[in-house]
């Protein structure tokens, strides 16, 4: 009767799954366990839909069975709890010819990840034994298929009560070039030339922001899963970068110019500051290298912009 | 020490450096600014408040590939009168102090300023909150900007409007906040610096399509950035070694050159401190030549463990991501102890054949030696002033090592350690004034300091054909030769000490009698007459004009024998030792030939002149009075530098004849 009980319990916490979006949310662990998860994940074609109404081709990954999943960019934010036992199953609904091969950087899988062929189901378990935040993504297709959508983040919880941070948000990293999307196995990478920088699959002024209020401590994850080493600038406050690729740093450091390599994750707490903030939309959380801009620039000396691209605000 | 064998780093040398004087008009720099190392515009401090006044404009710099890249950028318009620099001026400030930024905007669209590392900036004026920050609108809009200066550190500060283009137009400047502790960087003595080798490098790199099509008004995409031009302070090398305020690069003030002397860990010698800033757009893998720099901070805090001690790191490559600092103290500990004689590089010198010598433009030291010139052929002209040794500093993205595709150039600078003490030169002649030559050459006066080699100089000596009463108030000499031409001077005939007080030059002197203890006498004919003071002179060439920092060194002793090869101690009645500089400068100085030059001025204290100087080697270092410039000849002397040292044993009651034994002498100074 136990392990039914607890087999119940573990089929609510994987709706919990499909309910935690990359928005903020407020962590309340204290009474979570380890226990066997399973995510069922598929992988499909999908349109996505970039600041402008500019509707682009996707691959992405959507919960649930092929049937009822809808993919989306990036793809769901996985959750699970420090030592769980995690079983991912995949379908592959990805136009025929496309194998797909799931992978956690970070993450040792029970047994070696097999590809997927398109049309068929493969498995991957693992356990959730160090907590932190992950990028997961399809492998194969020389890139391919990642620069089309195929990946999202995975936050493994800790189970430690008296985290050093109030309230957390995922900011996952990435960018597309629509020319690509259209043509994905005939473009020539040589020619791949993002024109939409995303947090979270949207470009500004469509980007959610992240509330936070004075005083608070926002634990922001930072999840890259673009091609592009990626320095992400902080207006008004410093961030204390705590972990990098799902491991505490032995010093941690303060940053406000913080540079996310392509694939990696990085974590860092920004305490919200009680005085005003630089702009009345919040405190600025933008793309350094400039990629502040949305499709393609081809006005004459080039018109005042008002913004675009990877940039969000923390505001309250 | 950690070095790199790079060789081109000793072949490298410096371009025709800029002689110009900084902080003339037209060189956009506040007045009394180095020519290296990094320049604060002053701003204004009232009270606990610092002023500082921006605004933004329009102009070029020069590429070293010849182009000129139209640019926008900010200037102080109280300094040199608004000239349009780039980048921005560097803002200093004080922990603790409220700084306010005036901003006016002379650009044809709105702008507005952010500090990244800032908190809690107010806005006044302006024309309308912008998307990051209050804006000041086009065509001389102004917005003001306050904040506190909170924490100490190394900061950017930017437009945030538009920022894709401002910011690639040029609009970025470096913010540098000092903790009230003094010479460190964070506070923290372990963020000590020496506070007279502070750099700053902040990084940028540009499309110049992007510039041309906001200079023209026409279309630019862009997604294709592709960046071709990459500049360290806002030039390209080799434009970066340039000084401070060249006159060749009107409108980028700020050189890059990192100059340093080799520290010493058991001196205490403190480390210089770079300060590095990244405005570009692009993350930039920087890599120092010469040693590991240890990086203390990143965006304006220090690294530190959890505990409170230095998490500081080691790095011979770091990347700046764009928008991030990164401070870093460096440095170069002579732990090899190299010397040119004893302890050389093992870098074998190129052979003559591998490279050019034409002109004033050749680009090789003459030695790979930190601290020794080698031999060039005659009459090529070198850029290595003193054996300083070179790396170079650059971002090892090599594409932006280079102009336009063009290497090496962009951003890239160079690291010039200095040899210990500076430049060192020994005297290259000597001349004897007032004496005659014992023994030794002048390269008894050359290198090592302490050694057993002496220049030997002794009292000129000639002879009384004729006998000599007591009452006789004129004598006539053999020979003049040697003796001083002018000046109250001593000699001595048998035990009798007399003074010449007229007829100096000639063989007929006027003299006055029996002086400094000793009676008149008579004195037999083929008497020999002794000079009891020796004047000689070293001759250095080859200082550069412009050198700053001038010592000379002097170390002898003074012996009580005048013939045998060992030295015959003096205990009392110590010889008197002045050494003087000549000022080319004197009327009348006409190159210091003789002992009696106007141009000769005694070296002042300390040590005081004259100076008792025994049968024991004592070494002296003095500073002459005023600009280094007086003492470095030009035109007919150009480059040279004279030391004489005389020396008189007359004093009551042993004025006993004397030899005068040098060992050293030198001089150390900072080359251009």
């Amino acid at each position: 009767m136990r392990a039914l009980a607890a087999r119940s319990m573990r089929k609510s916490r994987a709706l919990l799954i499909v309910a935690v979006t990359a928005a903020a949310f407020t962590l309340a662990n204290s009474s979570a366990s380890a226990a066997p998860v399973t995510i069922t994940l598929c992988a499909k074609p999908a349109t996505a839909t970039l600041t402008g109404a500019v509707s682009v081709p996707i691959w992405g990954f959507g919960l649930g069975s092929c049937a009822t999943a809808t993919a989306s960019l990036p793809g769901p934010q996985l959750v699970v709890n420090e030592g769980d036992t995690v079983t991912v199953n995949i379908t592959n609904a990805l136009p025929a010819g496309h194998t797909l091969t799931f992978e956690i950087p970070g993450v040792t899988f029970n047994a070696s990840a097999t590809d997927v062929a398109a049309g068929s189901t493969g498995t991957v378990s693992f356990t959730a034994s160090a907590p932190g935040t992950y990028l997961y993504q399809a492998g194969g297709g020389e890139g391919r298929q990642a620069a089309m959508g195929l990946g999202g983040a995975l936050i493994v919880n800790s189970l430690t009560g008296g985290q050093a941070y109030d309230t957390q948000a995922t900011v996952v990293l990435g960018a597309v070039d629509p020319n690509f999307n259209a043509a994905p196995d005939t473009f020539d990478m040589y020619s791949y030339r993002a024109t939409y920088w995303l947090i979270n699959g949207k470009a500004y002024p469509d980007t959610a922001g992240i509330t936070a209020t004075a005083g608070q401590r926002v634990l922001l994850r930072y999840v890259n899963a673009g091609f592009d080493n990626t320095s992400m600038a902080l207006l008004g406050l410093h961030e204390h970068v705590v972990a990098r690729d799902a491991h505490l740093l032995n010093n941690p450091f303060d940053a406000n110019a913080e540079t996310i390599p392509a694939g990696a994750t990085e974590d860092a707490i920004a305490t919200m500051p009680a005085g005003a903030a630089p702009s009345t939309h919040g405190f600025p959380l933008y793309n350094r290298q400039l990629h502040v801009t949305n499709g393609d620039q081809t006005a004459p000396n080039p018109v005042p912009a008002t913004g675009g691209g990877m940039l969000t605000f923390i505001h309250p | 020490m950690t070095h790199k064998m790079w060789r081109l780093g000793t072949v490298l040398a410096l371009t025709a450096s800029s002689l110009l004087a900084v902080a003339v008009p037209g060189s956009a720099l506040p007045p009394g600014a180095p020519k290296v190392g990094m320049v604060c515009t002053p701003g204004t401090v009232n009270g606990s408040t610092h002023t500082f006044n921006l605004e933004t404009k329009t102009g070029y710099i020069e590429t070293p590939d010849g182009n000129s890249v139209f640019m926008w950028s900010y200037d102080d318009p109280t300094v040199d009168a608004g000239h349009f620099q780039s980048p921005g001026p560097v803002l200093c400030a004080t922990q603790g102090q409220t700084i306010t930024v005036n901003l006016t905007n002379h650009l044809t669209e709105a702008t507005s300023l952010v500090f990244p590392g800032q908190q809690g900036i107010t806005a006044s004026g302006g024309a309308a909150d912008g998307l990051l920050a209050r804006e000041a609108a086009a065509a001389s809009g102004t917005v003001s900007y306050t904040f506190t200066a909170a924490s100490p550190g190394t900061y950017l500060y930017e437009s945030g409007s538009d920022v894709a283009k401002q910011v690639e137009m040029g609009l970025y400047g470096a913010l540098i906040i000092r903790p009230s502790a003094a010479n460190t960087a964070y506070g923290d003595v372990a963020t000590q610096f020496d506070p007279s080798r502070e750099y700053l490098m902040l990084l940028a790199d540009m499309d110049p399509f992007l510039h041309h099509a906001v200079e023209t008004g026409t279309t630019y995409d862009f997604n294709s950035r592709d960046n071709r031009y990459f500049t360290i302070n806002g030039r390209s090398f080799p434009d970066t070694i340039q000084d401070n305020g060249s006159g060749l690069l009107p409108n980028q003030p700020y050189g890059a050159l990192v100059r340093i002397r080799p520290t010493n860990s058991t001196a205490s010698t403190l480390p210089a401190l770079i300060r590095m800033v990244n405005a570009g757009v692009d993350n930039h893998p920087f890599h120092p030549h010469g040693n590991h720099t240890t990086q203390i901070a990143q965006d304006g805090r220090q690294l530190t463990s959890p505990g409170g001690a230095p998490a500081f790191t080691e790095h011979f490559g770091e990347t700046i991501g764009a928008g991030a600092t990164e401070d870093f103290l460096l440095r170069w500990d002579d732990t090899d102890h190299w010397d040119p004689g004893t302890n050389p590089l093992p870098v074998p010198p190129p052979n003559y054949r591998d490279v050019t010598f034409k002109d004033a433009n050749t680009w090789y030291s003459g030695s790979p030696y930190l601290g020794y010139k080698g031999t060039l052929p005659a009459g090529t002209t070198t850029q290595n002033i003193c054996g300083e040794w070179y790396f170079p500093w650059h971002s090892h993205a090599l594409n932006e090592f280079t102009n336009f595709d063009e290497g090496f150039g962009g951003m890239g600078t160079l690291l010039r350690v200095d040899p210990p003490g500076g430049c060192f030169t020994t005297a290259f002649s000597t001349a004897i004034v007032g004496g005659v030559l014992k023994s030794g050459s002048v390269s008894a006066l050359a290198v090592g300091g302490t050694d057993t080699n002496y220049y030997q100089v002794n009292p000129r000596t000639t002879t009384r054909p004729t006998a000599t009463t007591a009452a006789q108030p004129s004598i006539t000499v053999a020979s003049a030769a040697g003796f001083p031409t002018s000046g109250n001077y001593y000699i001595r005939i048998d035990n009798e000490v007399m003074q010449v007080t007229a007829g100096q030059g000639t063989t007929t002197w006027a003299v006055s009698r029996g002086l400094l203890g000793t009676s008149a006498a008579t004195h037999a004919a083929g008497a020999t007459i002794t000079a009891l003071a020796n004047d000689w002179y070293g001759s250095f060439s080859g200082v550069k004009a412009g050198s700053t920092n001038l010592k000379v060194i002097y170390q002898g002793k003074n012996c009580g024998n005048t013939t045998g090869a060992a030295c015959t101690a003096i205990s009392t009645n110590l010889p008197q030792q002045t050494v003087k500089i000549c000022n080319w400068t004197v009327p009348g100085a006409a190159g210091c030939n003789t002992a009696a030059s106007p141009g000769w001025v005694t070296l002042p204290a300390p040590p005081s002149q004259p100076q008792d100087v025994g049968s024991t080697d004592v070494s002296s270092t003095w500073t002459p009075t005023g600009l280094a410039s007086q003492y470095i000849g030009t035109g007919t002397y150009n480059g040279q530098v004279k030391v004489l040292i005389h020396t008189q044993r007359w004093t009551a009651p042993s004025p006993t004849a004397f030899s005068t034994w040098g060992n050293l002498l030198a001089l150390t100074y900072d080359a251009p």
